[in-house]
């Protein structure tokens, strides 16, 4: 069975470029345009990675995620899960929660910015989650 | 001034005294400590400040004549440490001239020896206060500064949110094989790449029209301005757009022309943009309807849509910069979320208010009100004839 990879991301345009590619290579592809629902398909999916936006209905919607996934215990099964965080604006957590104490618990594995490079976020995907099958190219 | 309650959690306010006179100190402690207040006491400049620098006080009271560190110094290296704190200045030798001196150096006030209890404590409250004041005006403006910061970060954010997915489009097109299902693909993506860059353009747009309203250089001048002829002219430019969306336009305004005072170019962009919200947040089969009235010197237009509404927790934001409805329909229709801020912000400029009325699935209706042109020349000569005038103008 090829990897799974979770887009959670409210520009649908950007989850169909993205699933595009993705599909191409050979990955399964899952969509979920808010937190919520991304957090729905976590526990309905179990997928290999997940590609998280950062900015969706509210401004730190992306980090609710990750601390869902970090701390309820309704995730604890989840809680290996590779996040990639990508977001237009190149912007850290510690500079987004200034004040709070907590805020290496909800930094994701890796941060990626939009627009994707193409050929290595590939090379990320596969170092993390193994080449895909039936992989096109 | 009503005195503010200390907050349960809050820490007591620290007030330090400096003053060599030992019964000075013990009195001090004892009424301060008396007002709920934390007192820490020095007998010298060198102690006092070390005392300063490690308790971060709310308040120093500081003799102005002592050995060794003067009062004087005192004050400014306090404010070194924290220019916030409160500085009371005591003195045996109350002369215009120390008092002023001290002022000068940043004393806050001046207590002279001998005083009373209720003295100390009245100079004290006030000095506190002035202090709390001075805390919650620099919160505010740390807020202002975060606020700031946050909005560069999200208007950078919807800017750029367009951007990317025109870019991954055709980074991904660029990486694709030339397989079967390109070609058609290809032509989907290029459409939604146009579309996108649409969308950005409208943000460009939105967001000049929303500097000049709140710049003030979109509103140009107060002349007299026939609503009548303004909506018919926009409803017309809409007409092609109504009957793709299968919508129809009605216009419901009294013969007498709506006359008010304002800005041309911006009662376009308002009622423009009310009109064509109307139409795209309709249903196919739905009607726009603008009518308007006049009475007692106020004109109201209502522009009305039999679309997919508003839900009640929504509408205390809708006119707030940015905000978009993400609900159903609504979502999926472009728009930049600057359209009723904009409106908001031309109305007001005017003078006027602007609300909504809306049942969520019925449509929604928004109403503006205005003051009504006031010639005071024509209140001379018949109004029937300034309106048959204006009649006239509109063909």
């Amino acid at each position: 069975m090829s990897a799974k990879v979770l887009l959670i991301d409210d520009d649908s345009d950007f989850r169909a470029a993205v699933k595009s590619l993705l599909e191409g290579h050979g990955y399964t592809v899952l969509e979920a345009s808010s937190g919520h629902e991304g957090l729905r398909m976590v526990l309905a999916h179990k997928p290999d990675v997940i590609l998280l936006d950062v900015m969706m209905e509210t401004s730190a919607e992306g980090y609710g995620v990750t601390h869902s996934l970090k701390f309820e215990d309704e995730y604890a099964a989840f809680r290996q899960i590779p996040v990639f965080m990508v977001s237009s604006i190149e912007e850290s957590p510690d500079e987004r929660f200034p004040m709070s104490a907590d805020v290496d618990e909800i930094r994701p594995d890796r941060y990626l910015t939009k627009p994707l490079e193409v050929p290595e976020f590939l090379r990320l995907l596969e170092r993390t989650v193994g080449a895909p099958h039936g992989a096109a190219a | 001034m009503e005195e503010r309650p200390i907050k349960e959690s809050a820490r007591p306010e620290i007030v330090v005294v400096i003053d060599d006179e030992y019964p000075i100190r013990l009195s001090c402690e004892k009424i301060l400590t008396k007002m709920g207040l934390r007192a820490e006491t020095f007998e010298d400049g060198a102690c006092g400040l070390d005392g300063v620098a490690r308790l971060k006080p709310d308040m120093v009271i500081v003799d102005l004549k002592m050995p060794g560190i003067s009062g004087m110094e005192v004050i400014g290296r306090v404010h070194e440490i924290d220019p916030l704190i409160v500085i009371i200045v005591v003195t045996g030798y109350a002369t215009i001239d120390t008092a002023v001196e001290a002022m000068k150096c940043g004393g806050y006030d001046f207590l002279p020896k001998p005083f009373s209890p209720d003295e100390l404590r009245l100079i004290v409250n006030r000095g506190l206060e002035r202090r709390r004041l001075a805390l919650e005006a620099a919160r505010h403006e740390l807020e202002q500064t975060m606020l700031k910061r946050r909005f560069v970060t999200f208007v950078s954010h919807q800017l750029r949110t367009p951007l990317v997915a025109i870019h991954q489009y055709l980074d991904v097109l660029r990486n694709l094989d030339e397989t079967g299902d390109t070609e058609a693909r290809r032509r989907e993506w290029l459409d939604r790449c146009l579309a996108r860059i649409e969308e950005l353009q409208d943000l460009i747009k939105d967001w000049l029209t929303l500097a000049r309203v709140e710049g003030g250089t979109l509103f140009k001048e107060r002349i007299r301005i026939d609503l009548n002829c303004l909506v018919a002219d926009i409803l017309e430019t809409y007409e092609q757009t109504a009957a793709a969306a299968q919508v129809s336009l009605e216009a419901h305004l009294p013969d007498n022309h709506l006359l008010v005072a304002g800005d041309r170019s911006c009662l376009s962009v308002l009622f423009d943009n009310l009109i064509t919200n109307a139409i795209k947040y309709n249903k196919p089969g739905g009607k726009v309807t603008v009518s308007g009235s006049e009475s007692r010197g106020e004109v109201v237009i209502a522009v009305a849509d039999t679309g997919i509404g508003i839900a009640e927790k929504y509408r205390p934001f809708l006119f707030e910069e940015f905000f978009r409805v993400k609900e159903d329909g609504a979502g999926k229709t472009g728009g930049t979320g600057l359209g009723l801020h904009i409106c908001k912000q031309i109305v007001s400029e005017m003078g006027g208010t602007i609300e909504v009325a809306s049942e969520a699935g019925a449509g929604s209706t928004f109403t503006v009100r205005m003051a009504a042109w006031h010639d005071p020349e024509a209140e001379a000569g018949s109004k029937s004839d300034e309106r048959q005038e204006a009649n006239i103008d509109c063909g």
